[in-house]
């Protein structure tokens, strides 16, 4: 793997999450009675934190998984 | 502003040290950070319309302490792009300042390792930039169990080979010692950090002064991990926030990690900090001091 696509990989994983996130977390929200408007802002600032853990969680596994085969 | 300058100020002698010893090389690296870093700040807040707020003086800070840990070999372009991701995912995605989870620096750094594991290679000795293509002192440590020949004045004072702001303890600690007599750093984290390190080698017969003059360790636990943003408010909290960096940086020292290159992670700053970050919060509520 080269750099351009770890890099891409890592945006991409970001991306996957924040965008996942703040939808189910949205619909979650509004489940529980939560207005449309504040739901989405809730999921949204969740949905962040979320693809910031994954990216890091992702970049740290990757780095030991390949060091397992290596 | 005015702990930033100080900060700024805090890690003059470091950087200074290391355009002495490998000259225009480490001052490109650190400017590119800085400005890299700053620029992200600046073109995120105007693409989605918040104040510009670079005044501040955090941006620069994260880019310098970017610039600083990389080595002379790393491209330019490998420090442009992992400050900007530090700034921009690591801190202005969550809102900016005081609202991110991960030390922006350190997070970058965390990209500039899986993205360019093998540019930080080959090390390059001091005044000459002759590529270094023995071991490491932390690579012989974990190979061998035992310290490298290096004299540990020429460690202590930066006289090795390594990243560009890690080499010289002696102006690290200069710089530390700034902020502390200023009381702008919060110095348990570092003093936890280092007392776990001393009890570790103590324990399993290596010489601590090895592991406090090899590495990263004096960078990362007195620059990094006292990020007043990302680490514990309360005493308590800095305590264990510091002995596990500690715990940590000795276990990675220890068993270490290959990366997806032929870079072999024997130095684990950048994780411990990171891994103790997602548990500031729990530290904060955790030791928060109860009013009588």
């Amino acid at each position: 793997m080269n750099s351009l696509i770890r890099g891409t990989s890592v945006i991409v994983i970001m991306l996957i999450v924040g965008l996942g996130w703040s939808k189910i977390g949205a619909a979650r929200l509004r489940k529980r009675g939560v207005a449309e408007a504040e739901a989405k802002s809730q999921a949204s600032a969740q949905a962040k934190k979320f693809s910031i853990i994954a990216a890091f969680l992702y970049m740290v596994s990757m780095v030991s998984i390949a060091g397992l085969f290596m | 502003m005015k702990i930033m300058i100080w900060m700024l100020l805090a890690l003059t002698p470091a950087a200074a040290w290391s355009v002495y010893v490998f000259g225009i090389h480490a001052l490109v690296r650190i400017l590119t950070g800085t400005l890299s870093a700053v620029a992200a700040e600046a073109i995120f807040q105007k693409l989605t319309g918040q104040k510009i707020t670079v005044k501040d003086g955090s941006a620069a800070i994260t880019g310098t302490l970017m610039g600083m840990a990389v080595s002379i070999s790393t491209p330019v372009y490998a420090v442009a792009f992992a400050a900007a991701f530090g700034i921009v995912a690591g801190k202005q995605l969550l809102g900016g300042l005081g609202k991110n989870l991960f030390n922006p620096m350190m997070f970058g750094r965390l990209f500039y390792l899986f993205v360019f594991p093998d540019s930080i290679l080959p090390w390059r000795a001091p005044f000459t930039f002759e590529a270094v293509s023995g071991a490491t002192p932390l690579e012989i440590l974990r190979e061998t169990g035992q310290t490298a020949g290096i004299p540990l004045s020429d460690m202590f004072l930066g006289l090795i080979p390594g990243a560009i702001g890690e080499v010289s303890t002696l102006a690290l600690l200069i710089g530390f010692s700034i902020l502390v007599y200023k009381k702008f750093v919060r110095w348990r984290i570092p003093a936890a950090a280092f007392s776990a390190v001393l009890v570790l080698a103590v324990i399993s017969g290596q010489n601590p002064l090895y592991h406090f003059f090899a590495g990263s360790l004096m960078f990362g636990a007195c620059f990094m991990a006292t990020d007043p943003m990302t680490s514990p408010r309360f005493p308590k909290g800095q305590i264990f926030f510091g002995i596990g960096i500690g715990l940590i940086i000795m276990a990675m020292r220890w068993w270490g990690w290959q990366t997806p290159g032929e870079y072999e992670f024997t130095e684990g700053t950048t994780f411990a900090v990171l891994i103790m970050n997602l548990f500031t919060p729990y530290l904060n509520k955790k030791f928060k001091p109860v009013k009588k």
